[in-house]
């Protein structure tokens, strides 16, 4: 941990030579992602509900969604951008450290513009949760958050890692990201009731982004949700983090540098 | 100390490596060809030898190293350093092994040299005594005194390399990979750089790998020498069994002021001369250059004198 | 012609990624097949309110999203910052082609090569699933063509403007986010123009984001009277002028700068 800390701060000095470029890209995440969920609120504003959620609980699922995805983005850069390391590599001097690589790969870098992301969730999540607090009581919702974000991150990371692995065969997972990260998250931020049956199959299943938001609201929202809703995201993450975990350890071993 | 039993790792080269579905089909139509880069080279490395491990481009050098690094998984074979198989422990291995690759510094870009050594001893776990003792020896040894506090990408290559150097002697372990670690240095930083190796090696008794292009480095530096080829030990032994394998001609080429008079001579291989301009081959373990020099400088008045160095692609060529 | 060789290299460049692209379209699908989804929960029961019904916006999203690969995700700034940077640019405007047109004509082999690789797939995975519209009336293919057309020409201008500001700014990265995010919103490819909020909306109309998304899809529903191509072609003409203009005045700002 006092390794992590160190090689984090490290990554931050040297980044914070470009201040300008990041309160400028900081700013922008932001906004164009609030810009989404103005969009959203046009249309529920217009229409009252989509499929039995209203714009302020819409709001929750969308807040949980981004809030997690951003968190990643932020913890997690190099993971993401790990096809450079493949490419051109730079992953033969994570596996010379007696440290694994994967800590490696989260201290080499945080990529704090994506703080915008996570602002502009908490954001919505305090104005829907403000907008829910006439009808209902928060307390529990409030209390369990924490839960649900770490969980969201950690099912976020997992799908993460999953994809990443797949270089050591690929090399390019760009292409995989649109896949695996962005439209499910995507999806994920509306109710998963709204998708056919066969999307739904895989928000619930091989990409599970059901779980960070969808699944523990129905109980907290009260829409017929059982309790143990509220364990099964903890549960996900736990597996598909192990899984990931696994996935990696046997692709790494496919590795093969370029040569110098 | 470091043992490597019928080593191989074999790339499969997929026929169409474009883009992602590209290479996803080829993965499951199993359309590829397989290259031996490392092909059954076996040896057995003790401790304290200064060995050089040469060849040509492509002819399995970098692949060998990082299989004994724990990077790559071999293919076939078996391979132990200290006696730690690098694949199922490298963390550990890691710990006891210092890597260079010239081509890539392992320090942080952005960062002045101190703080990517005090991150390395983090990660390696050293204590404040050991590390404080490590930058004063070090200080002594490479100079590293003088760019401590000076961000990696403003360091000259030279620079750059001894503090990659030390920063892989931080945790101080018996033994050292080095890839090509004088690639593209000038004359004067390669000195630094091999009078340093040899003092690891002599004064600290530290086993040593060495890949390099560089004959000199060789001459000066290594007590064996592996050479392969194409991912086959061609060959395995003193310096002086290399030499009398392949023997190490140099080239001189002589411009004289008036038309010369050559003389044969003993260690001179060939002497062409087109008027004024002479190309003298020789072999440097029969004639020592001080020597030509003064011979033919007995043929008349030189004007100019250039010393080509052979090329270790041309002498590895040979051998077959 | 050189702008057509140069059309024909980036379109064959872009070719031998295909494959890789292909999986990308599928996850450009399943962004569609989102937006439908909410849509018809949305609408569900409130049709009679709406100008669309459930099936007037699934052919909305589904050819909005064929657009969106040759009018929004183009090259960032089309790579003139890039020029900028290691100083190529003054060599590119002293050769004896336009420079506009030199940049232009490189994108547009990439749009074509995404007309045929992403649109065209991506509007047969609509069609197989959802069902994609088929304009009743003649005509409309070649409004419909007429309107790609200029949207893609507005498309090209406005990341060629953003691409040649790095003469003066050198970082262009956040008006290359601004934009995207404003051909996303005020282009309609997630909310027809007519559900904004109404002020909103009719400013929305007048703008050129509108004809980048909004108008060629609204031409090929049928759903939009021809007058909308003049707005999309008064924002061409205007646009390209405006751009030989500060060509003009990059071309002196970096002669005086490189002498």
């Amino acid at each position: 941990m006092k390794l992590y800390i160190k090689l984090v701060s490290a990554s931050i000095r040297s980044r914070m030579q470009y201040k300008m470029n990041f309160i400028f890209s900081m700013v922008s995440y932001g906004v164009i992602m609030m810009i989404d969920f103005v969009l959203l609120a046009a249309i529920l504003n217009r229409f009252g509900q989509i499929k039995g959620w209203n714009i302020y609980e819409v709001g929750i699922l969308y807040a949980i969604s981004s809030i997690s995805l951003s968190l990643y983005r932020t913890l997690a850069p190099e993971l993401h951008e790990f096809e450079k390391y493949i490419i051109e590599g730079e992953f033969d001097s994570l596996l010379i450290r007696p440290v694994s690589p994967l800590v490696l790969l989260l201290s080499k870098n945080l990529d704090l513009s994506r703080i915008g992301g996570i602002l502009q969730g908490i954001l919505i999540l305090c104005l829907s949760l403000y907008g829910l607090s006439q009808e209902q009581e928060l307390i529990y919702i409030a209390a369990y958050l924490p839960v649900i974000l770490v969980c969201g991150c950690a099912i976020s990371y997992s799908l993460a890692l999953f994809t990443a692995t797949l270089a050591f065969w690929t090399q390019r997972i760009k292409d995989f990201q649109t896949f695996t990260l962005y439209a499910p998250f995507n999806a994920a931020n509306y109710p998963m009731n709204i998708y056919p049956g066969w999307l739904k199959m895989i928000f619930f299943t091989v990409i599970p982004v059901a779980f960070i938001n969808y699944v523990p609201m129905l109980y907290l929202l009260q829409k017929g949700g059982s309790l143990y809703f509220l364990l099964l995201p903890i549960f996900v993450a736990a597996l598909f983090f192990y899984v990931s975990l696994k996935f990696w350890n046997y692709g790494i071993q496919f590795y093969h540098s370029t040569g110098t | 100390m470091i043992e490597a039993h019928q080593l191989r790792k074999c790339f499969k080269i997929y026929k169409s490596k474009k883009g992602t579905l590209g290479s996803m089909l080829s993965l499951f139509s199993g359309e590829y060809e397989e290259k031996n880069a490392v092909d059954s080279i076996s040896f057995k490395i003790n401790e304290g030898e200064f060995v050089g491990y040469i060849g040509p481009n492509g002819a399995g050098k970098s692949t060998t190293i990082k299989m004994l690094s724990g990077i790559l998984h071999p293919t076939s074979g078996k391979v132990t350093v200290l006696g730690i198989d690098p694949q199922k422990h490298r963390k550990k291995l890691a710990q006891r092994i210092g890597i260079v690759f010239g081509q890539r510094t392992q320090l942080w870009w952005d960062l002045p040299v101190k703080d990517s050594f005090e991150i390395l001893k983090h990660m390696y776990k050293i204590e404040d005594r050991a590390y404080q003792k490590f930058l004063k020896h070090y200080d002594d040894l490479l100079d590293i005194g003088q760019f401590l506090h000076t961000p990696v990408r403003k360091l000259s290559l030279g620079q750059r390399m001894r503090a990659d150097l030390a920063a892989a002697m931080i945790h101080n372990p018996p033994v050292l990979f080095l890839d090509e670690p004088t690639i593209g240095l000038d004359i004067v930083a390669k000195h630094k750089i091999r009078d340093f190796l040899q003092e690891m090696n002599k004064a600290e008794k530290k086993t040593v790998i060495l890949t390099t292009h560089d004959m000199d480095d060789i001459e000066q530096l290594c007590s064996r020498v592996i050479v392969i080829n194409q991912g086959r030990k061609i060959l395995d032994g003193t310096l002086e069994k290399l030499r009398t394998h392949i023997g190490l001609p140099s080239i001189l080429t002589v411009t004289y002021e008036y038309l010369p008079k050559p003389n044969e001579l003993e260690g001179i291989e060939r002497a062409e001369c087109t008027g004024r301009k002479c190309t003298i081959v020789y072999d440097r373990s029969k004639i020592s250059s001080p020597v030509l020099l003064r011979e033919i400088s007995k043929w008349g008045t030189p004007l100019d004198i250039q010393m080509t160095e052979p090329d270790i692609e041309e002498v590895i060529q040979n051998i077959y | 012609m050189v702008y057509w060789l140069l059309f024909r290299k980036s379109f064959s460049r872009n070719m031998q990624y295909r494959l890789s692209h292909l999986i990308n379209n599928a996850a450009s699908a399943i962004f569609g097949f989102v937006y439908i989804a909410i849509w018809s929960a949305v609408l569900t029961g409130k049709e009679q309110n709406s100008p669309f019904s459930i099936m007037d916006m699934t052919f909305y999203m589904g050819a909005s999203q064929c657009i969106l690969w040759m009018t929004v995700f183009l090259t960032a700034g089309l790579g003139i910052q890039l020029g900028v940077r290691n100083g190529s640019i003054s060599l590119e405007l002293a050769r004896p082609t336009n420079y506009f047109f030199y940049i232009t004509s490189q994108e547009a082999g990439r749009i074509g090569y995404n007309a045929l690789f992403r649109s065209l797939p991506i509007g047969l995975i609509f069609t197989i699933t959802v069902g994609f519209y088929i304009p009743a009336h003649l005509p409309t293919y070649g409004y419909t063509l007429l309107s790609v057309l200029l949207a893609v020409g507005i498309s090209l201008n406005i990341f060629y403007l953003i691409g040649i500001s790095s003469c003066w700014t050198t970082e262009i990265s956040w008006a290359h986010f601004i934009n995207l995010t404003l051909m996303f919103s005020l282009g309609g490819q997630m909310v027809p123009l007519t559900f904004l909020p109404g002020p909103l909306s009719l400013v929305a109309e007048w703008l050129p984001f509108a004809g980048v998304v909004y108008y060629p899809v609204m031409i090929f529903l049928e759903k939009a009277s021809l007058s909308v191509l003049l707005i999309q072609a008064g924002w061409f003409l205007v646009l390209l002028l405006l751009n030989q203009w500060i060509t003009f005045l990059a071309r002196q700002k970096i002669e005086i700068q490189g002498g």
